[in-house]
Order: structure tokens, then sequence, then C-alpha cells
């Protein structure tokens, strides 16, 4: 089982090195090999959901020097997070075969692709702090890379800022891993169990967090990042990348370390004005692309948001956010790959009446929007619910009242595209609908989001195990 | 074998001019063996040590008892960064045109010699004049072409190194009064009893190494240097030359003599904070991509001394692994530099663009080289600046190490704006034909980058090694 592990972690990461080699021999087989090594990882972690249904915790231990060991453990959070970002990572895959066509980097585009998402496996399976840190700026690189794919000058400034603002936080994250390491002697999570974080750690910490999870006001890289290949964007900037801020928040501070009371305070004030905020901007802004990538930062904040309260409700609904909201709003940005892709424009007041056109990805569209809006019974309803319940049920009444005035923003926001974008007369040409692997891209997206409500009860039970893995049995 | 660290390019840069005579480009093949057999010698050095477990320091004496040479953990490591870069510098000469090649590289011997000795010194006189040897050769490699900036800059080299040179003696002199003797031993047990002088001796010493390493208000003739002198001169300098001259010899000579003291620490973390912080802020307003790669130089120069000063095992560890890994993604990014210049005829940085399109393998190199650089991981640029980290936060030095991880984003800022503007991007106009350079421009690159991503996924076996060769270092 150890062994199946590290496999989950080493089959996407290695196998992204071969992924140029093959490109140059033929492209096709190289789309298939990247497909392939992520589906290896995918299914390594399900075969690792057994013991983590069975109540065990499959550890491997790669002995460093220094406290620098590499542990990797596949609790019933680490499986949870890496088959909902292979998953997701896979159905991308997919759809990039249609998207990334008649670029000249493509070799690039898939070892990055590829790579990124066997550094999030690693990361999500990491137990040293080191580990975490290292296997994040790896997925800062990759963001890098991925954003400047296109090389126009404008565009390659925006994915420096966007790896500077990170990096930037992952520094200051990572001194604060020194100074845990400095008080209690281990990067090793288990060692630091209960173990009463520094305020300064605390501090240097969620830097590194908000600044990953996009989070005000370390939030600006995240729209401009919308430069990118939808797909890209799909990947890092909704789905993926930027739930591991919240994911190793949930990893360091849902029991295990302890934060002094006052952070209870301040940080929901945070993801308070970030929520409000971005939803704001998104209702505002024009380009499509930013107005996804703002309603992300909104939607952050509710997982946030989640996490922080101490109730298990909230915290099981913080986790299962994390599910829907991928789902549903890489299904968001797929389809505005397609309009794109098609359109030729990002300025939602050029677009107009693309139901009649494209009607599969309106549908899809439709149906992820509802997932991120919460409206029942897609799947995002339960995890909006929960988390707004958990914070009822903690006793935050006002706080609970700001995220349910974000979540009338968010439903604003979405209706106002939808109309923009697929309702009312055509403005332009007829275009057609988008290539056939991109459609079932964003067709099973809205699938799963739909299927996810009715089936909810499945994550949920898992989720369940999960949270009782890491706060302990009430 | 200690000797031979000294007389086999010393030999090597004497036959030269025989060389010179029949058979030219032999002359390059016999500066390369020379440094293959230095670079394999320092191996087994390490390896011998580190299985030893104990200080191995096989002296030997040359006229009696006058000169001592030894070799412990931490000169085996500088040796093989010594081959290292020498061996880039040669093999990449060799793919440029240079004027009277065999006199170049019988300088470059000559600047090795002197260096494996310094290296390798036990007297404080014997690195005197061990120094001299190096900036010499120094001097007339970076004037090698003959131009008017090499020129220039290198009687700013001359001038700024003959004051530090006169502080040095001044150091020495003082030390030698005091204490009667110039062997580290003997100066170390003298000095037990006479504090105010010994402050003055170091002193000057510090002021005269921290010029030859080009700290930072001192470091004026350094970004000229590099910048005059011809490609593979500036690997060799930047790589190694200041950094054994300067940086080297400072921590033997605390480590051997004076021993760490608070104000010798707090005075090295100013200096190092100082250096490491304005020279990265200057690197990012460079232009000229090997004046931005210099300022980068002096700011690491900063990490690796702030590391040593903290006085901890840690520290020390931290510094010797920076000081590779320094060698190794400088001398790279040197590298990159001029496979650019002899590529596109162009160091300026906003007339360059989009050539990792048309230089795969420099594009390639020169990110492995940047992210190393600015402590990205896993490569081995990012263990070191954790070790330094560490060892700063935990020996009370907090100030400092919140500048080191701003200074790395700073770090990172100037490394990404030179990849913007030279290899990340669209073709610039006028350089679609730029092709990539030969292999023997590019191998040392490839190898430079192949030694920063093994030294990051091979960190456990690296740290332990240095770990086993500077335990005896510090009591």
């Amino acid at each position: 089982m150890e062994n199946t592990l590290l496999f989950a972690v080493l089959a996407p990461v290695i196998g992204a090195f071969s992924l140029p080699l093959i490109g140059f021999y033929s492209a096709k087989i190289r789309n298939v090999f990247a497909f392939v090594f992520v589906l290896l990882s995918l299914i390594a972690s399900a075969i690792l959901l057994r013991p983590v249904l069975a109540g065990e915790t499959v550890t491997f231990f790669g002995s460093g020097v220094l406290g620098l060991d590499l542990i990797l453990s596949a609790d019933a959070l680490g499986v949870f997070m890496a088959l909902a970002s292979t998953l997701i990572g896979l159905i991308i895959i997919g759809y990039s075969f249609g998207y990334i066509q008649q670029d000249s980097n493509e070799n690039e585009y898939y070892f990055w692709v590829v790579l990124f998402l066997g550094v999030m496996v690693g990361l999500v399976y990491s137990l040293n702090l080191v580990f975490i840190y290292l296997f994040w700026e790896i997925s800062a690189v990759a963001c890098w890379r991925l954003i400047g794919f296109y090389r126009e000058p404008q565009i390659i400034l925006k994915a420096d800022k966007a790896f500077l603002i990170t990096v930037f936080g992952a520094l200051a994250m990572l001194l604060g891993f020194v100074i845990l390491f400095n008080d209690y002697g281990s990067f090793d999570l288990r060692a630091l169990q209960g173990m009463v974080a520094p305020n300064l750690a605390v501090l240097l910490i969620m830097f590194g967090i908000f600044s990953k999870s996009a989070t005000l006001p370390f939030h600006t890289w995240l729209p401009d990042a919308g430069v990118a290949p939808s797909p890209v964007t799909a990947l890092l900037h909704a789905a993926v990348l930027v739930k591991i801020g919240v994911f190793v928040f949930a990893r360091l501070f849902v029991g295990n370390l302890v934060m002094e009371p006052i952070w209870g305070q301040i940080l929901p004030i945070v993801i308070a004005i970030s929520t409000i905020v971005a939803g704001g901007a998104a209702l505002v802004e024009n380009d499509l692309k930013r107005i996804i990538a703002y309603s992300t930062i909104s939607q952050l904040a509710f997982i946030f948001l989640g996490l922080f309260m101490k109730s298990r409700m909230a915290v099981a609904g913080g986790l299962l956010y994390i599910l829907t909201h991928g789902l549903a709003k890489a299904g968001l940005f797929l389809c505005a790959g397609i309009v794109e892709h098609n359109l030729q424009t990002k300025d939602i007041r050029q677009m107009g009446g693309l139901v009649k056109t494209m009607p599969v990805t309106a549908i899809s569209f439709a149906f992820c929007a509802l997932s991120v809006m919460g409206i029942p019974p897609l799947a995002g309803f339960f995890s909006k619910y929960m988390v707004i319940a958990g914070a009822v049920e903690g006793g935050n009444l006002f706080l609970a009242g700001i995220f349910i005035l974000s979540a009338f923003l968010t439903v604003l926001y979405l209706i106002r595209v939808f109309a923009k974008v697929f309702l009312g007369e055509p403005k332009g040409p007829a275009i057609k609908e988008g290539t056939i692997g991109m459609i079932w891209a964003v067709a099973i997206l809205a699938g799963l989001s739909l299927l996810g409500g009715f089936l909810i009860r499945y994550p949920n039970e898992f989720i369940q195990i999960a949270v009782r893995q890491m706060v302990g049995i009430e | 074998m200690v000797l031979a660290f000294i007389f086999v390019p010393l030999l090597g840069a004497a036959i030269m001019p025989i060389m010179r005579k029949f058979w030219v480009k032999g002359s390059t093949l016999v500066t390369i063996a020379v440094t293959i057999f230095m670079l394999v010698g320092s191996f087994l050095n390490i390896h011998r040590e580190v299985v030893s477990k104990s200080s191995i320091s096989f002296n030997q004496s040359l006229l009696g008892e006058k000169l001592m040479l030894s070799i412990d953990g931490l000169s085996a490591v500088v040796l093989m960064v010594i081959a290292l870069v020498t061996l880039a510098t040669i093999v990449f000469s060799a793919g440029v045109p240079i004027g009277r090649r065999s006199g170049f590289n019988a300088l470059v011997l000559l600047a090795v010699t002197g260096m494996n000795g310094l290296t390798m010194a036990t007297d404080i006189f014997s690195i005197y004049v061990f120094i001299e040897i190096v900036s010499i050769s120094s001097f007339i490699l970076i004037v090698y072409n003959m131009d008017d900036v090499g020129t220039e800059s290198s009687f700013k080299y001359i001038v700024l190194s003959a004051v530090a040179t006169v502080f040095l003696l001044v150091g020495i002199a003082t030390l030698f009064a005091i204490t009667g003797d110039v062997s580290f031993r003997g100066m170390a047990a003298g000095l037990r009893s006479n504090a105010p002088l010994a402050q003055f001796g170091l002193g000057f010493i510090l002021f005269a190494l921290a010029l030859k390493a080009g700290l930072m208000p001192f470091h004026g003739w350094l970004p000229d240097a590099y910048t005059g002198a011809p490609v593979s001169v500036s690997i060799l300098l930047a790589g190694v030359v200041t950094k054994v001259t300067g940086v080297y010899t400072l921590m033997r000579i605390i480590i051997a003599v004076f021993g760490f003291s608070d104000s010798f620490s707090s005075l090295v973390m100013i200096l190092g904070s100082i250096s490491m912080t304005l020279a990265a802020f200057m690197a990012m307003g460079q232009q000229d991509f090997k004046r931005m790669l210099a300022f980068s130089s002096i700011s690491q120069v900063g990490y690796i001394l702030m590391s040593f000063a903290t006085g901890t095992s840690i520290g020390l560890i931290g510094a010797v692994f920076h000081f590779f890994n320094h060698a190794v993604f400088k001398s790279l990014l040197f590298l990159n530099a001029g496979a650019v210049e002899t590529a596109t005829g162009v160091r300026k940085l906003d007339d360059l663009g989009g050539l990792a399109a048309k230089m795969p393998v420099t594009g390639i190199t020169s990110i492995i080289g940047s992210l190393s650089a600015a402590g990205v991981p896993p490569l081995a640029g990012f263990w070191s600046k954790l070790l330094i980290i560490i060892a700063l936060w935990s020996s009370g030095y907090r100030f400092y190490a919140f500048l080191a991880i701003f200074t790395s984003v700073v770090t990172l800022a100037y490394l990404l704006y030179m990849q913007r503007q030279v290899f990340f991007g669209k073709v610039r106009q006028g350089l679609e034909g730029v092709k990539e350079v030969s292999p023997l421009l590019y191998g040392p690159a490839v190898l430079m980058a192949l030694l920063a991503v093994a030294g990051g996924l091979f960190y456990p076996m690296v740290i332990r090694t240095l770990n086993a060769l500077s335990s005896l270092l510090i009591k």
C-alpha cells in the first residue's frame, strides 16, 4: 500500500518528464500518455480508498536529514483531495485535446499540466511542512509557465505577477514553518499535533494561504491570470491550484495546530470583506473570464468560512465545497473557454443569443452556474447550506448574514452573465459549437454537478470520515 | 596529493608557452585534463574525509616547517568548486574566439594555482601570497580582450585591490606583532590575552576581505569587472575568484584564528544584510545582462556570510552549501549570458526577447539557474536557503531572517524580469535568425543545470556530507 501511495505521486511527476520527448515523436501519443499518467494516479488514490474506509492510514516515510523527511500519508482528507483534483484534472486534460491544438508550445503545456497534478497529489498527501512548501512552490512554477503560455509581453507580465505574489506569500509561510520548527523541533505535522502555533507563525502562514487561495488583499493575481488558456484557468485558477490554500489551512489548523482565540475574530473579518468585495467586482466586470475569476475569490471565502468554524458540520461543508465548487467552476471556465475560443473575444457586451448556436455549452453553463449559486438540488446547494448552517450553529449570525448576502450577489452576477452571453439577440456572426471533446468535458462537469446533488450522500459520508479523523469524535 | 593541487596547475601554466609554439589546440586539452584531474582528486578527498569521519588534514612541509598545507572538510568542498567552475570556464572559452589562447589558459591555470594554494594554506602569510597570485592573474584576464571597458574595469580592480592588499598587510603585521607567529595555530594560541589590538587587526583583515569579496560598501569594482571581462572570465570571477579570495579566506581566518564573537557576528550580519538587500534592488534596475548577474552575485555573498556569521553548525553547513550552489547557478547564468551574447551580439536586456524558442537548451538551463538562484524548490538553491533561514532564526537573528526572506522575493523579481526580457515571450524583431550556440558553449551549462537539479533531489546526501565535513570545524 505504501508503494501505491508513492505511485500516486510519482506516476504523473516522473511521467510528465517523458511527455515532451514523446511529443517530438507524435502529438497524439503524447496526449494519450498525459491522460494515462493522471488516470494512473487517480486509480492509485482510488485503491487507497479501501484502507481509508476501513479506518486505516497508509504512510510512506522517506528518511531525509535534519527533519527534512518525505512523509506521505493517505488519510481521508488527503485521499478526498487527491481524488477530487485528479478527477477534475482528467476532465480538463480531455478538454485540452480540442483546445490546445495550433500552438507551438504544446509539449510544454502537457508537461506542466501533468507535473502540476502530480505535485498536487504530493501536496495533499504530504505531512512534512517543508514538503508541503516544496510541492506548493512547484505548483507556482507551473502556474507561471502556464499563464504565460501565449508569450505576449502583457501576458508574461501577468504571469510574473501571479508568480511573485504567490511566492511572496509562500516564503512568508516558509518562515512561519521555520518558526514552528524552531519552537517545537519538528517539521512533521504528527509531532506538532495539538501544539499552540505562535501568533507570528500563524500570521506568516496565513499570508501564504491567502495569497495562494486568492483572498483579499492578495487576490489581484487571480483575475489577471485569466489571460491563460481556458483549460489552464479552469485547472489552476478555479478548480485545483487555488484550493491548495484552503487545503493547507485544513491540514494545519483544523484539528492539528492550535491557534490563539484572537484569530477566530480576525480571520472571518478578512474573508467576509473578501467575499463581498469580490462578489461586487464580479457584478460590474465585463470580461467573461474575469467575472468567473472574481466569483472564485468570492466562493473561496465560503470554504474558509466552513473551515474557520469549529463545528463539524461547517468543516464538512467546507471540504464538500472544495469538490462541488471545483466541478462547477471548472465547468464554467471551460464553457467560457469554448465561447472565447469560437468568438475570439472575452467581452460579454459583444455576446448574446449563443443558446441557439451552442445549446450544449449553454445548458452546461446553466447547470454549473446553478451549482455555484447553491440552488437545490444541485451539489453546490448542500455545501453552501452546510457552511452557512455551521456558521449559524456557531452563533455567528452576523457573519452568516454577510455570506448570505454574498450568496445573493453570486446569484445576481451569474444570472447577469448567463443572460448577456447566452440569451437575447445574437450580436455577431453565427458561430459553431465547440469540438466534441470540449463539449463532452463541459457536459460531464455539468452532469457531475447535477448528479452530485442527488448522490451527495457518498462524498458526504466520506467527508464525515475525514472530519472525524481531523477533529476527533465529539 | 596536497602538493599536486598546486603543482599540477602550475606545471600546466608553465608548459603553455611551449605549447603555443607547436600545438595551440592542445593547450586547451591540457588545461581540461588538469581541471578534470583536480575534480577527481577533490572528489576523492571528500570521499576520504567523509568515510574516515575525522580531520584528515594531510600535512606536508616544504622548506622545513615554513610552508604547511592541509585539506580539511571546508577546503575539500572549495577545491571541488574551483575545479568545477574552471572546467566550465575552459570548455566554454574553447567555443568562443580568444586571441593568444595558450596565454589565456596559462593565466586561468595560474589563478587556479593561487586559489588552490589559498584554500589549503595554514598560515596567514601564505594566504596573502596566494591572494596576490590570484589577483594578478585576474587583472590580466579581465583585460584579455584589450578593449576600453576591460582596461577601465581592470584598472579599477587593480587600484582597489592595492588598497585591500595594504589593509591586509597591516592586519597581518598587527597580528604578527601581537603573537609573533603567522601560522593559524600559533596565532590562535597567542591571541587569547590581547583582545583590543587583535580586534584592530581583525578589523583591517575584514576590510580587505570585504573588498575582495565585493561586499556592499566596497563593491564598486565588482560589477565593472564582471561586465568588462570576457564572458569566460566572468564565469571564473563570479563563480570562484571573488568567493575564494574574499569569502572563503574570511571563513578560514575566523574559524582557525579568531573564533566567533558577538562583535564579529553583528558586524558581518550588518555588512552581509546590506549587500544582500541593496544589491538585489540594484540588480533589479540593470539593463546589462552581465551587470545584473554581478549585482546578484554581491547579493548572494551576503547570504553566505550571514549564514556563516551565525556561528552555528547548521549556519556553516548552509553557508558552504550555498557557496557550492552559488558557484553552480551563477556560473550557469553567466554561461547563459555568454551564450546569448555569442549568438546575438547583444547584452542589453531590452534588445533581446523570446530567445527560448530559438535557443531551447540555453532557455531551459537559464530557467533552472534562475529558479535555483531564487531558492525555488526542489532545486539545490532552495535547500541552502532553507538552512540559512533556519540558522538565522534559531540563533536569534530574526530581523535578518525576515530580510533574507524578503530579498528572496526581490531576487525572484529581477530574475523573472531577466527571463521576461530575454527568454520568455515572443521572438523580438531582428532576432529571428538566431540559432542555438555550439555544444561547447551550452555543454557546461547543461552540466551545471544537472548539478542544480541533482543537488536539490539528493539533498539528504549533500547535507549529510557537508555535515560530516563541517562537524570537524566548529567546536
